[in-house]
């Protein structure tokens, strides 16, 4: 019988391999097309001089970032470059504290404190921060709990003050505006939205 | 999906292989002890693997993720005989010898 | 015995220390969710919680390389080539080991430019470790290829085990090569880094522990080649069949097409399969040896590994794979549950086993046992069920309150964390952790007595062979 000859075993297991990696590649080749920025899914840096919103689409019923008008980040309209260099300069931040090890990207990280896929768009700043703060915008109510965390706790967990610049706070400001815009097939569910029986 | 609807569908997705491997092991032991009674064990543990996917039939899910869920049930059930006929074959040879 | 064999218990004895650290570690980073504030800008979360999982990767890895350097000269049947270049990479790895925790604890962060990752932290989940020290692991792999690569040919001689083997140890070095760059965008980085994490976790290091246990087997129960090299096969065929695309269940939320919430689903349903398989095979062992062997404890954590397997990583991942169910349990405790019974389950229980084996031969004790490895083996067991049945409640009550209910922001975020049945959970997981630990301290106390007295009949015998009594 072939089953008992190791053989027949090592072909198959040479071609399933073989044929799932050949899969792998060609799918591969679409994703990174797709999540490039300017790809289907993932907007150009760019998108931080626009309004993000996030809205149930009935008919891929889920929900999905929406770009809506010009809304200027910290006052001005970033560049091409200029945005491409805060997006760099935000994720060197997101790695060098060490973020990843408290929050979730993508649901993905450590789960201490909250997920920052869409924390761009959380009410929060709004009802809390920006009254906290003293600040007039969002944007200017972000960058200074990120500078000073300890002197704007929201609860007995507290997020310790890593020594986040000016420039380094406006660049993480402006990933997470660009992060938010991300199409993630509906995660996190209904953000920002409280759930009633739908 | 509703909370109350996910939370039981994933426990039930749980229950689901749990079961399965309910079955596996003991219609290991019903070989081993030549047993009857631990042989029917066995089966009803894969009975109620199937009630649990009939219940899962029901759930929000998908109809695919339920094709797919019905086509593993399916297939949990010759995976124990087969391996166990397989490792009795690799087995005999040597077991002759000694 | 060989110099190969030596420089295996050398890592045994590296990753038995890094295991306590990562349990240390561990129990300080699960106080924070019970006491707030606990070690508040002394030794955050961030920093326990990184310690964590850097030990658990870096322990289980010195495991399997000290796996290998014990059975490649038995199998191969001449002491490794290479071997004093491995033997100064050793002290080199645990060097580098050791800078960078200080390093983790004592600087932890530093500003947003390229000469933090190079020198401090890199801020990737698993792969924190600065640059300068992945090159140093990238050298103590490079090392270890050689090691293998070089004493087959040298042998003129590869088995089936040694070809897998041979082979794995392409993918092994290959994707921790992403662990350096440092991409802006975040969905290309998460698409590759999970290339490396989950091709080296369900992949990569899957071929590897099952060619370590084949060899393990062969020797624990002598079972024939034949027997173990089909299996092993099978165990290839199924696991890269399905793990491969598998893949795809960490592609449902980072941006990537939503093809791959049907691949990634289908692929994930299946993976429990290949793992009753394995079970009915431990059992069908089971009776075949009727229990009978001279190495109990071995014997037992390769069980508790086929069981924990199963469970870990067959019912408690398929309970949220589902990409309908994902959308609620992604990123909750409910993974953490999940993460430490799998982990536990598929490589924890393996490399104790293969420690166990390596003491017997090294210790030429013709039986193991003895009251305390049954301790140890319960406390450790029953520690991690609780850790992951307590967790499990936890997930549970943040995916229904923080998701399901709330709307996944921060409001919601802090309504899951202070619900009752979370908080409770988490409680549950701290006293099982302590558990756990428990059971640590017994198993070293095992590893380093087991097999080092004599049975009056041993003596006896070695007495009549003429040799020390």
């Amino acid at each position: 019988m072939y089953a008992e000859d190791p053989a027949f075993w090592r072909a198959g297991a040479i071609s399933s391999t073989l044929v799932m990696l050949i899969v792998l590649a060609f799918l591969t080749v679409d994703s990174i097309a797709t999540i490039r920025p300017g790809g289907a899914n993932v907007p150009e840096y760019t998108v931080i001089n626009k309004e993000i919103r996030y809205e149930f689409d009935s008919e891929s019923s889920r929900y999905r970032p929406v770009i809506g008008a010009d809304q200027p980040l910290f006052g001005r309209v970033y560049s091409p470059e200029q945005a491409e260099k805060a997006m760099r300069l935000g994720k060197l931040v997101i790695q060098s504290r060490n973020c990843m090890n408290c929050h979730t990207f993508f649901g993905n990280g450590a789960y201490y404190a909250p997920d920052l896929t869409k924390a761009w768009l959380d009410p929060a700043w709004q009802q809390m921060w920006m009254p906290m703060t003293q600040a007039a915008t969002r944007e200017e109510a972000i960058a200074t709990f990120l500078m000073y965390p300890e002197k704007f706790p929201t609860w007995s967990r507290q997020m310790p003050n890593l020594k986040i610049t000016r420039e380094e706070a406006e660049a993480l400001v402006a990933y997470l505006k660009w992060m938010s815009a991300v199409e993630t097939n509906g995660f996190p569910i209904h953000f920002g939205h409280i759930q009633t029986n739908k | 999906m509703t909370a109350a609807q996910m939370l039981g569908t994933s426990l039930l997705l749980a229950l689901f292989v749990l079961l399965a491997g309910c079955y596996g092991v003991l219609y290991c032991l019903a070989r081993l002890r030549v047993s009857r009674l631990i042989g029917r064990a066995a089966g009803t543990a894969y009975v109620l693997q199937g009630l649990s996917a009939t219940l899962l039939a029901f759930s929000p899910l998908d109809f695919w993720w339920k094709a797919l869920l019905l086509a593993s049930f399916v297939a949990y059930l010759p995976i124990p005989p087969l391996t166990w006929r397989l490792l009795e074959n690799l087995h005999e040879p040597e077991e002759q010898h000694s | 015995m060989f110099r190969s064999q030596q420089l295996a218990l050398k890592y045994f004895a590296a990753a038995m220390t890094l295991f306590g650290i990562m349990i240390v570690a561990g129990l300080l980073a699960s106080t924070n969710y019970v006491q707030d504030g606990f070690l508040m800008n002394k030794l955050d979360f961030s920093v326990t919680k990184m310690l964590h999982i850097d030990t658990m990767i870096i322990w289980l890895l010195m495991g399997f390389i000290g796996a290998v350097y014990w059975f490649v000269p038995i199998e191969l049947e001449r002491e490794t080539v290479g071997i004093r270049l491995a033997e100064v990479m050793f002290w080199i790895f645990c060097a580098a080991v050791a800078v960078v925790a200080a390093v983790f604890i004592f600087v932890q962060y530093g500003p947003a430019t390229e000469m933090s990752l190079w020198f401090i932290n890199q801020g990737r989940k698993y792969v924190e470790a600065p640059r300068w020290a992945a090159i140093g692991i990238t050298l103590v792999v490079l090392v270890f290829i050689y090691n293998v690569v070089g004493t087959a040919i040298k042998a003129r001689r590869i088995t089936g085990i040694m070809g897998v083997l041979m082979v794995d140890l392409i993918p092994l070095f290959g994707l921790y090569l992403i662990a350096f760059p440092s991409m802006t965008n975040m969905s290309e980085d998460q698409y590759w880094w999970w290339w490396l994490v989950h091709l080296w976790v369900e992949a990569t290091w899957e071929i590897l522990i099952g060619c370590i246990m084949a060899l393990a087997l062969m020797q624990l129960l002598g079972t024939s080649r034949r027997i173990v090299e089909t299996w092993l096969y099978i165990e290839v065929a199924l696991v890269l069949g399905t793990g491969i695309l598998g893949l795809g269940h960490h592609y449902f939320w980072i941006g990537t097409p939503s093809y791959w919430l049907g691949i990634g689903g289908f692929f994930s349903a299946l993976e429990p399969l290949p793992l009753l398989g394995m079970v009915v095979h431990a059992v069908y062992d089971a009776g075949a040896h009727r229990m009978k062997t001279t190495n109990k404890p071995a014997f037992f954590w390769v069980m508790a590994e086929a069981f924990g397997n199963f469970i870990g990583g067959g019912v408690f991942g398929f309970m949220m794979t589902l990409p309908q169910i994902n959308l609620f349990t992604h990123g909750t405790q409910w993974t953490v549950s999940h993460g430490h019974f799998a982990f536990w389950g598929a490589y924890a229980c393996g490399v104790l086993a293969v420690i166990y084996l390596a003491l017997q031969k090294s210790r030429a004790a013709q039986q193991l046992d003895g009251a305390a490895w049954k301790w140890s083996f319960a406390l450790l067991n029953i520690g991690i069920l609780g850790m992951v049945g307590a967790l499990l409640v936890s997930g549970i009550a943040q995916a229904f309150y923080e998701r399901a209910m709330g709307g996944s922001t921060l409001q919601a975020f802090m309504e899951g964390q202070t619900n009752v049945w979370f908080v409770q959970g988490i409680v549950m997981r701290l006293v099982f952790g302590f558990v756990f630990a428990a059971g640590y301290v017994v198993l070293i106390y095992d590893l380093l007595t087991i097999g080092k007295k004599r049975t009056a009949t041993e003596a006896l015998q070695a007495r009549v062979a003429g040799g020390p009594a």
